[in-house]
């Protein structure tokens, strides 16, 4: 039984990591009003690009295409800003967590704390396997799934809390987003 | 949780609660005003069907690769199936491909967890007596 209660112990600590890690960004960030007034102001621009782009479709001439430089980059700058307002919790969340996983660590070493129903591939069986002994490969490390509850259950709070990116903003913002698409 | 767009004023953002957009995705007659929150229906709603399938897949229990691409193409077609038989116009939100992938890594994330933990509760102790004896 005391596989089961680890692993539901884990899930109990990425959930109250994931609260504190909201609540400790709050304090810091999403409460401040250069945080809002910057989220209010790239979620305008982001849709007043998209609709100008959906607008002026491929066939524009080089000053549409000048004016929608201009606004790509001012977003841009406005999303960097975001980011720098944004480092000062991550920092601070960092050492919080820094601290928090390596407690948790020495007390789930070498413990199985769940049993994987398949056998990792191998570049992730150093993370499913770390220190654990043997070569059980369906044996689960703490840091494993504790990753896993991370992934799930802070994005899902993120939103419940309302604190996520719109979607939208978050696609303008990716490494993936083509700049200057229209040169 | 949601944003939307009103129809008075496209600009300012209006709050769907969850019980509200649980109704609307249910319902077959249901006119998506705004990409934001057709997305999020797909999201929460893909967050269940992942939960359910990891419960089911453990208790089975379904291991091996096969539990992971059996994962991959519920979820997917679960939003596939959706799209076609609610008659949505994917182009209007964004193509079909950013429906299918909309919340992939978190549902992937959540049905892993569940799966793992329901496999390890009512699969593992029987296992230990099983090699025990």
């Amino acid at each position: 039984m005391s596989l089961q209660i680890d692993a539901l112990f884990i899930v109990g600590i990425s959930l109250f990591t994931a609260f504190l890690g909201e609540g400790m960004t709050y304090l810091l960030v999403y409460r401040t009003e250069k945080y809002k007034k910057l989220k209010a102001e790239i979620e305008k621009q982001t849709k007043k690009l998209e609709k100008k782009k959906e607008v002026l479709g491929e066939a524009i001439d080089k000053q549409q295409k000048k004016k929608l430089e201009r606004d790509e980059e001012r977003l841009k700058n406005n999303n960097r800003d975001l980011s720098l307002v944004k480092m000062k919790s991550m920092f601070a969340t960092g050492f919080a967590f820094t601290a928090l996983l390596s407690m948790f660590n020495s007390i789930f070493d070498a413990k199985v704390v769940a049993r994987l129903p398949f056998v990792p591939i191998s570049f992730i069986q150093g993370l499913s396997h770390r220190n654990l002994p043997g070569s059980d490969f369906t044996e689960c490390s703490f840091i494993f799934l504790y990753i896993l509850c991370t992934m799930s259950i802070r994005q899902n709070v993120q939103k419940i809390l309302g604190f996520s990116p719109s979607r939208a903003a978050s696609k303008n913002n990716s490494i993936f987003a083509q700049p200057g698409q229209f040169k | 949780m949601a944003s939307k767009q009103s129809t008075m004023d496209k600009s300012k953002p209006i709050e769907v609660s969850f019980s509200t957009l649980m109704k609307m995705g249910l319902s077959s007659k249901t006119e998506w005003p705004d990409t934001e929150i057709f997305l999020d229906w797909i999201y929460w709603s893909r967050q269940i069907v992942g939960l359910f399938l990891g419960l089911i897949w453990g208790v089975i229990p379904l291991t091996g690769f096969i539990g992971l691409i059996a994962f991959g193409l519920c979820s997917s077609g679960y939003v596939y199936l959706y799209c076609t038989t609610h008659n949505i116009d994917d182009e209007e939100h964004g193509g079909i491909w950013e429906i299918v992938k909309e919340g992939f890594m978190t549902n992937f994330a959540s049905f892993l967890v569940t799966w793992i933990i329901t496999y390890s509760c009512v699969h593992f102790d029987e296992s230990l007596t099983a090699q025990q004896l």
